[in-house]
Formats: structure tokens, C-alpha cells, sequence
């Protein structure tokens, strides 16, 4: 079972984490084993799942999509969680263990602000104090989820420092938890930053592969050929991917984001164009400059902007479990589109990776085989912004 | 024995206790900062920390960022903060520790770094976001060299653990007095000090005690239980609003406080 003791996945992962952490850490991963086999937080976090965030979400044909594409697409709805994203599933269960671990407040960052509004949306269901630090260019892109914070009650601080997107709001919110561990949980909003938190964001994330599962075999009566999800920090693709690992003939397809392309200093395909390091707190594929400087990176979409990916993503991609490609902002914009107009659906632009993808790569697939992708979230985030690129506003 | 082990056994015998500077490598410049450290250690400054500045950098706060991607933004790199050492070395001889995040460390290569710093003359190495448990390849790289890799313990590390890293200390142990990153406070608590205390009964190794230090009266009170000081943050900011008059009489003063009779 993996992580080990020490929170690796093979030599990625582990615990960099200033010495004032450490103590927090271990509580945290105490805790949680303790707090997590309880019958009670399971029974509480299952019916807040089912009655108050709408799991579990359809596995849903798109039969319009696949008769164009000429194979079988299914789409796990993660897009109809409530908040309109996956990062539901993680933020209930990390508050609720907050609370039952005696913390009063809650602090999280945010890029796409998806995450921003699952945790203050938890806080404001489960009574607690909820601050959000968002990298001031985030703020400025995101407007609309800063205003649902801010109606759930959340503080959101802007980030003024390094680049001002994704990895500067998780600094400042590390910062934040050194200083106040006492009352304070940081809620981590993917599977990256020091053990446990990968162990802890995949376990709650793999909600979504462990119902997808199960829909599968009653729909089709076998596993899927390929599951394919988009990398960001990684939250929702190990989510699908992680129930399904032992099952060797399902392949895992995971597709970062390759901004202007992967030729130019602006994407953010970590897997993809990155190297071994150390980014907040483990130890993985990192995009950085020669001296090891954390790189500034791009992408349409918030979610998927940054430097670093989850340790157990590098593990994967090591081993060969999964592969990892990248695809840019164009053929994102281009999943964006058709998913809308042939399924009535509008993707985040962070999905609309893993559609365009798919697109790109039809001739690789098989018209037997049966794909899933992990509609991760919802559009309605990203219109505003797609209009503005499309110069349609 | 390094340079920081002599150095520290000198002001033993003298019955003074260290003080310890932190500045950013290449802030306001790397001339400028060459200068500074310079004045610096000729007003009694005993050890000198260098900081390799990095883009991320989570334990430190608002003061030490600024200077940090101000540096950065200059043109700073990690060859270039062991030319500055080199510079340095030849023109002050006291003590010299490199503080930088892991991240660098590993991309240069480890083996390279310590190598690089040996020559240099770098006697010491802090990491921050090195923990004890992924820190004995790299100790015994530096021990091989001759090179301190400083250990930390906090007010919120276990006694268990407490333990396993004073065995590995070497050079001095770090004691980082309050929960937060770096940044000036007003006083330390008398938890800090029980604590203290309590490494000293375990260790021989010098204990010297960092974050948030920045006056006369919290020197004296917590000079009797440690053998030094570290100080980062409040110098930088004399250094940001150009005092640095004002910053060499307070080193002086301060050097006073710590010769304790």
C-alpha cells in the first residue's frame, strides 16, 4: 500500500517541510488514520456526500460525442457535484476531519477558485472560520468565484508575492498554517504538498473512480479500456484513476496543460517538460530553471496553472501506469466547444484538456473501446473568459 | 573541527556568546551586499548566514521574501553566491553558512554543491525544508568535507524526535523560538525557554536561537540559556530603508549585550 511509512510513492513524495511543520504533520496523519476508520465521520461524510453534494454523479454515453469520434465515450460527471466541480469530495471530508480534530478555522488556496469555493461552501455547512488565499492575477480572472467566497462567508486574501497565481497562494497559505497550527487546518486542494496530504486529497478523491467502477460493469459489464483525466496538481485524475490500479489492462491517460505550446517558456506541463525537485513540501516532477528556480508558468485554465504535480502522478508515470501528454490552449478551446454544442454540456476549461486530447488522438483508440473522461467540472467559471479570448465580449 | 565548531569553542573559552547575521545574497546588489556583510563582520558579527535566494520560499515572511525575489530579479544564481563567498572569504575570515531551500540544492547536485562549497570555504549549511528524516545522505556529503549541516527543533517537536536530532546535530542546533516564519516579534515565551533548557541538559552542541529577534532587551533576557543569536529579518529591513549606520551601531550594541559577564 502506497504511500510507505516515510509518505513515498517509489522515490517521489516524502515530507520537505520546514521543522515547525513537522509536529502539525504527524497529528494530521495520526488523526486522520484514527479519525478516518471511525464509523461515525464515514456515516457522516457519506450522507453529506449523497444528500448535500448529489453523489454519486452519473457516468453519462455521450453518444453524440463518441458517434463523431467513433468509439464509446463515457463522461463522469464531476460537473454535476455540487459547487460544479470534484473538489467537493475533498473539501467535506478534510473539514470534517478538521472539526472532529478540534480545529476551529480553516484555510485553503485557490487558483481556478473551484477549490476556493468547495472549502468555504464545507465551512459554511459545518459552522467553521474559512480563509482563502488566491494569487492576485487568479483574483483578477476569477472575479465571480471571489463574490461566492465572500456571500459564504470566506475572507479571501489576495497574494501580491512571485508570480501571484496557484503556487504563491499555497506558500502563503503554508506560511499561514506555520503560524497558527494550533486552531487552524490547512485544507490542500489537490494531491500535491507533504505527506499525508497526497494519501489524504487522493483517498477522498477516489470517491469518484470507485463509483465510476462500479457504473462501468453495470453498463458495459467490463472495465474500461482508458481512463483519461486532465493534470493539474493532479486531485481528480488520481481520484479516477486510483481504484482502478491494480486492474492492468485499464490504461491511464493524463493531459496537462501546454499553454502556448510546449516549445515556448509558456505551459505548464510538469510530467511533460519537467524535472525531478522539491515544490512544496515533496518531492517530484517540478518546472524549474537550471539553479532549481520554480518556474512561472501558463495556461487558459486557472486550475491547471501550475509548477508542480502530485508525487503519486510521478510514481505513475515512472513505473509506466499511466502516460502523461500535454495539449495547448487552442485544442483545449476546441473540447471546450464541441462538448457544448454536441452534448449540451459546457466543460471547464480544465476538462476541455482531456476533450481536445481525445479529439487530437482519435486514431489511436480502437472503435470497441470503451473510454471514460473525467468532466471535472463545470464551464460556467470560464464563459466570461473564453468570451473575452474569443473576442466575443 | 569546522570553523563554526572553532569558532564557537573560542567564544566558549571567552565567555561570549555568538552573534549570528543572515543577508540575502545579492540584495540591494551583489556589490552592495558584499559590502554590507563586510562592515558587518568587521562590528563584531561572528558567523555570517548567506542566504542562496529562492522563488518559493515558505518559511520565510514578507521581509526575507522581498529581499529574496528582489535578489533574484538581479541576477542572482547559486554560482554567483560562491563567487561572493569566495570574495568575502578572502577579505573577512570569520565563519561562513550558506541558508538555502532544498530544491536548489538538489538541482546544482548535491555532491557538486558540497563540493563547491568546500572550496569556497562555506564551514555550514542550512536548509530549512530539509527534514531529519531525508537529511543523513546529504550530512554525511558535507561531513566528508568538513561541513556542518545545522539541524532545527521548535517548541512543537516531539520528544522523540527531540532526541533522534540532537544525536545528528553538529555545529549548532537551530532553535526556532515561536510557531510562523521569519519576521521580527516583540518577546520570546517562557515555554521557549523551558524548552531550551531542556536541549541543553541533553547536548553539548551549541544551541542558538532564531526568529523574531530584535532588541537589546530580548537579548538579555535570553542570553544565560543560549550560546548565540540569529538574527535576519530586522537587519534586512534597516538594509531596505538604507540605515545601515543605523544597523552597525546596533551590531556593536547588540555584540556587547552577548559578551555576558
Amino acid at each position: 500500500m502506497l504511500p510507505d511509512r516515510k509518505g513515498k510513492f517509489g522515490i517521489f513524495g516524502g515530507r520537505f517541510a520546514p521543522e515547525t511543520l513537522i509536529g502539525p504533520l504527524e497529528e494530521l496523519e495520526r488523526e486522520y488514520k484514527k479519525i478516518s476508520k471511525k464509523r461515525e465521520f464515514r456515516e457522516k461524510l457519506n450522507y453529506l456526500l449523497k444528500e448535500y453534494a448529489g453523489r454519486p454523479t452519473p457516468l453519462y454515453f455521450a453518444e453524440s460525442f463518441s458517434k463523431q469520434i467513433g468509439f464509446k465515450v463515457y463522461l463522469k460527471r464531476e460537473d454535476l457535484a455540487f459547487t460544479g466541480a470534484h473538489k467537493i469530495n475533498n473539501t467535506l471530508g478534510q473539514v470534517l476531519l478538521a472539526k472532529m480534530m478540534g480545529k476551529t478555522r480553516i484555510i485553503a488556496e485557490t487558483g481556478a477558485g473551484q477549490h476556493g469555493v468547495a472549502t468555504a461552501t464545507a465551512c459554511a455547512l459545518l459552522n467553521m472560520e474559512c480563509v482563502v488565499y488566491m494569487g492576485e492575477i487568479d483574483l483578477e480572472r476569477q472575479k465571480l468565484n471571489v463574490y461566492r467566497m465572500n456571500l459564504l462567508g470566506a475572507k479571501v486574501v489576495p497574494v501580491k508575492s512571485g508570480s501571484k497565481t496557484l503556487k504563491d497562494a499555497i506558500n502563503e497559505a503554508m506560511r499561514d498554517w506555520i503560524a497558527n497550527f494550533k486552531t487552524t487546518h490547512y485544507v490542500i486542494g489537490s494531491v500535491v504538498g507533504p505527506h499525508p496530504y497526497p494519501m489524504i486529497v487522493r483517498n477522498f478523491q477516489s470517491v469518484i473512480g470507485k463509483e465510476t467502477k462500479k457504473q462501468i460493469l453495470k453498463k458495459e459489464k467490463k472495465l474500461p479500456d482508458y481512463l483519461i483525466a486532465c493534470v493539474g496538481g493532479g486531485s481528480n485524475s488520481i481520484g479516477l484513476f486510483y481504484p482502478f490500479f491494480k486492474y492492468k489492462e485499464v490504461k491511464f491517460i493524463g493531459v496537462e496543460a501546454g499553454g502556448i505550446g510546449l516549445n515556448t517558456d509558456k505551459h505548464a506541463a510538469t510530467l511533460s517538460k519537467g524535472e525531478k525537485g522539491i515544490l512544496h513540501g515533496s518531492f517530484s516532477y517540478v518546472l524549474q530553471d537550471r539553479y532549481g528556480q520554480i518556474k512561472v508558468t501558463h495556461s487558459v485554465s486557472a486550475g491547471l496553472d501550475y509548477p508542480g504535480v502530485g508525487p503519486e502522478h510521478s510514481f505513475y508515470k515512472e513505473i509506466g501506469r499511466a502516460e502523461y501528454f500535454a495539449v495547448d490552449d487552442k485544442t483545449a478551446l476546441e473540447g471546450f466547444h464541441i462538448l457544448s454544442e454536441l452534448e449540451g454540456i459546457i466543460p471547464a476549461l480544465e476538462p476541455s484538456h482531456a476533450i481536445g486530447w481525445l479529439l487530437k488522438n482519435k486514431r489511436r483508440f480502437k472503435k470497441e473501446d470503451i473510454v471514460i473522461v473525467c468532466l471535472s467540472g463545470r464551464g460556467d467559471k470560464d464563459v466570461v473568459e473564453v468570451a473575452k479570448i474569443e473576442g466575443k465580449l | 573541527m569546522t570553523d563554526i565548531e572553532k569558532k564557537f569553542k573560542e567564544l566558549k573559552e571567552k565567555k561570549e556568546k555568538a552573534l549570528i547575521l543572515y543577508f540575502t545574497a545579492g540584495f540591494p546588489s551583489f556589490k552592495e551586499s558584499i559590502e554590507i556583510i563586510k562592515k558587518s563582520a568587521e562590528k563584531g558579527t561572528d558567523i555570517i548566514e548567506i542566504g542562496i535566494p529562492f522563488s518559493d520560499p515558505i518559511a520565510d515572511g514578507p521581509i526575507i521574501q522581498y529581499t529574496s525575489a528582489k535578489a533574484l530579479e538581479n541576477g542572482i544564481n547559486t554560482d554567483r553566491c560562491f563567487q561572493l563567498i569566495q570574495i568575502l572569504k578572502n577579505e573577512v575570515k570569520i565563519p561562513y553558512l550558506f541558508m538555502t531551500y532544498f530544491n536548489p540544492v538538489y538541482k546544482y547536485g548535491i555532491e557538486k554543491f558540497a563540493d563547491k562549497c568546500f572550496k569556497s570555504g562555506v564551514s555550514g549549511l542550512i536548509i530549512p525544508d530539509l527534514p531529519y528524516e531525508e537529511s543523513f545522505e546529504i550530512r554525511k556529503i558535507l561531513k566528508e568535507r568538513n561541513i556542518n549541516l545545522i539541524y532545527f527543533l521548535t517548541p512543537f517537536t516531539s520528544e522523540n524526535r527531540m532526541k533522534k536530532i540532537i544525536k545528528k546535530a553538529n555545529g549548532f542546533i537551530y532553535f526556532i523560538s515561536v510557531a510562523g516564519v521569519t519576521g521580527p516579534r516583540e518577546s520570546l515565551s517562557q515555554e521557549a525557554i523551558d524548552i531550551i533548557k531542556k536541549i541543553k541538559n541533553e547536548t553539548e552542541i551549541p544551541v542558538v536561537i532564531g526568529f523574531g529577534i530584535s532588541n537589546k532587551e530580548q537579548i538579555k533576557q535570553i542570553k544565560e540559556y543560549v550560546d548565540g543569536i540569529i538574527i535576519g529579518s530586522f537587519f534586512l529591513q534597516k538594509i531596505i530603508d538604507c540605515k545601515i549606520k543605523e544597523m552597525e551601531e546596533l551590531i556593536i550594541e547588540f555584540k556587547e549585550e552577548l559578551k555576558c559577564k
